[in-house]
């Protein structure tokens, strides 16, 4: 059985052309299989919204938050010289709020790499409800 | 050029070389050629992200940017670096756990049509090729200065050299010869920001203080406005940058090369820190170009500030040096032109030719042979339009890439990912919307038409005043999703379960 080869070479080589699950020889061999999950009882399920909800909660804001500090920035700059009063010797608040970009961007990586561990560990948590948290769903 | 120039540079070609002999033995399928075998690790895909994007316009346009123009040409590195953060939120993730290939596969996992598919190729297409003429055209005049080449031999040289690299290696060798190049090029900046700092006492205040004295800007090079003067020109331009890099078909390519969203995630870490040290770098670069070159000589030699890199490294350390920073700009645009190749060649050869003229039923022969022809068209293609686009402005080229990335591929990635009524229609619309208005308006723009004769490529009072469309394109891609979505009125939400699902869960794959 192809399907239960752990190397992802195969399963990518074997996958071709079933990335389409609606037609094709590939949902119904899967379907004969007892493969085709039932997508909208997993959706619907605790687990999957709590998942969702929690993601939100740190996707949304933090995406506002980034994109705006960013606009902010090329705005104040842009139509203001706020920005151009000296913050130490020569160096001007402007390179201040640049950095403050950079690290805003490694914080928030770091972070979410923290967060989505988390995710991780809830989708698995779903999956197994359902009993798809084999190698092969995966 | 002297022997120790040739002999760096023939050392570094040759390890490429060497790379994608090893790597053509291991390329035997499709997944192979495209992805690698979706095989490679966290920390490597990271490196080639980052290799992928800190091309020459990041490494020599930007460090001659910040030589040039002081705060301004550091405002472009901001917006790369935190366009990262779409990615990692918004895209990488989905994608990896939806797609195959390319981005109209991903798409395709919620609507498979032909149109959809062939909509999101052409927009891929559209992308690649503008990106691909401006760092021909950069690679061009950069061998030609160096080697005092012909500018047509300097273009055809990087031409061969890339389609060897894709035709026998594919994403193994381009990746590979990706990680090289990010790994000399970190080496590199780092020396020559070392040896920038020892020339002011290892004090970045000193540093701000002396290179305000060297500049013609004086003060001014130390804050915003050398370069940008237009405030909402300058914003539709940052905007492209952020939200574009998200939608450049290569970035999205190496997605594809991992074997989960996890892998994904941590790649696009590595990228982050990567780029992000890159970039602070560049202002050392910049500076020090500024400091120890001089305007004068850096705008003698390019008109763009495009050897101020090469230059300070010629002013710090000497030939050995020059001869170094010039062999690692050669592999960085090898490299990244490679990687444009290859995004182009599978949205020809993968999605056109294989998903929708064979219906996905073209044997595994045929398809390797169909990419293999593709990424030869799409490099001679290119080739051709990077010869006879010598004249054309590299910056003006690369942000407009970005602005369609921003303005066709975006807005359908973010409604395909989450919104439960989009559907065919307004996937096709979104793409169409996005691509049409951004070059419409561009070719409308103070960039395509000058008053002054000579200054763009029409004469003439342009009719739309943004030099870069992304403020209006972008609004336009997302409302023409929209509109499209709801005047057809079809929906499919069981599909859409499956997709939300499989998103976010990483699960059923090979469905």
């Amino acid at each position: 059985m192809a399907k239960t080869i752990a190397g992802s070479e195969d399963r990518i080589a074997q996958s071709k052309g079933k990335t389409q699950t609606k037609d094709g020889k590939a949902s119904s061999k899967a379907r004969e299989e007892g493969h085709i999950p039932d997508f909208e009882e997993i959706e619907s399920s605790a687990g999957f919204k709590d998942l969702m909800k929690k993601k939100k909660a740190f996707l949304i804001p933090t995406t506002i938050l980034f994109l705006g500090l960013y606009l902010l920035f090329n705005i104040i700059i842009s139509y203001t010289n706020l920005l151009d009063a000296k913050f130490i010797g020569d160096i001007s608040w402007v390179w201040v709020f640049a950095f403050g970009l950079f690290a805003m961007t490694w914080i928030l990586v770091t972070v979410y790499m923290k967060r989505a561990a988390k995710f991780d560990e809830m989708a698995w948590e779903t999956l197994k409800e359902f009993n798809y948290d084999k190698e092969e769903n995966r | 050029m002297n022997a120790t120039v040739i002999i760096i540079f023939l050392i570094i070609v040759g390890m490429t070389l060497v790379i994608t002999y090893f790597a053509a033995k291991r390329t035997n399928t499709t997944s192979d050629f495209y992805t690698a075998g979706g095989g490679l690790t966290g920390w490597q895909n990271g490196m080639a992200i980052a290799g992928d994007y800190l091309s020459a316009a990041s490494f020599l346009g930007i460090a001659g940017s910040i030589a040039l123009f002081g705060f301004d040409g550091f405002l472009f590195s901001i917006g790369y670096l935190v366009a990262y953060l779409v990615v990692l939120f918004v895209v990488a993730e989905p994608l990896r756990n939806l797609g195959k290939f390319t981005l109209a596969d991903m798409i395709n996992a919620r609507f498979n049509a032909k149109k959809v598919r062939g909509a999101a190729a052409l927009s891929s297409i559209t992308i690649v090729i503008f990106y691909m003429i401006a760092q021909l055209v950069g690679a061009g005049a950069l061998i030609q200065l160096l080697f005092g080449i012909d500018y047509l031999w300097a273009v055809l040289l990087v031409g061969i050299m890339m389609t060897i690299y894709v035709l026998f290696g594919g994403m193994t060798a381009t990746s590979w010869v990706q990680i090289i190049k990010a790994v000399l090029l970190m080496v590199g900046t780092v020396i020559l920001s070392f040896l920038v700092l020892q020339r002011f006492d290892f004090s970045i205040l000193e540093m701000f203080a002396q290179v305000k004295t060297a500049t013609p800007h004086g003060e001014a090079f130390l804050n915003p406005g050398v370069k940008y003067k237009i405030p909402l020109d300058t914003i539709s331009l940052m905007l492209a940058l952020v939200l574009g890099t998200a939608g450049l078909p290569h970035i999205l390519m190496r997605f594809f090369t991992v074997r989960d969203a996890k892998t994904a995630r941590s790649s696009v870490m590595w990228a982050t820190w990567i780029v992000g040290i890159f970039y602070v770098m560049t202002i050392f670069l910049g500076f020090g170009a500024a400091a120890f070159v001089g305007s004068e000589k850096i705008i003698s030699t390019n008109a763009a500030g495009n050897m101020a890199a090469p230059l300070l490294a010629q002013a710090l350390g000497g030939d050995i040096l020059m001869s170094f920073i010039s062999a690692v700009a050669f592999a960085t645009i090898l490299a990244v032109v490679a990687g444009l190749v290859l995004s182009g060649a599978s949205a020809f050869a993968h999605d056109i030719y294989g998903q929708i003229i064979k219906k996905g039923k073209a044997t595994e022969r045929q398809q390797m042979l169909a990419a293999r022809y593709a990424s030869v068209g799409v490099a001679v293609l290119s080739i051709l339009l990077a010869i006879f686009a010598q004249s054309l402005n590299v910056a003006f080229l690369v942000s407009l890439a970005f602005c369609i990335a921003a303005s066709a591929n975006l807005p359908v990635i973010v409604y395909t990912i989450f919104w439960k009524k989009f559907n065919t229609t307004g996937a096709v619309s979104a793409i169409l919307t996005g691509l049409i208005s951004a070059l419409v308006l561009v070719s409308i723009s103070p960039s395509v038409m000058n008053p002054e004769a000579g200054a763009a490529i029409l004469t003439g009072n342009p009719i739309f005043p943004l030099t870069n469309p992304a403020i209006v394109s972008i609004p336009l891609g997302f409302i023409g999703g929209l509109v499209g979505t709801l005047v057809s009125k079809e929906s499919d939400l069981k599909r859409f379960a499956e997709v939300k699902v499989r998103a976010n869960t990483g699960g059923f794959r090979q469905l």
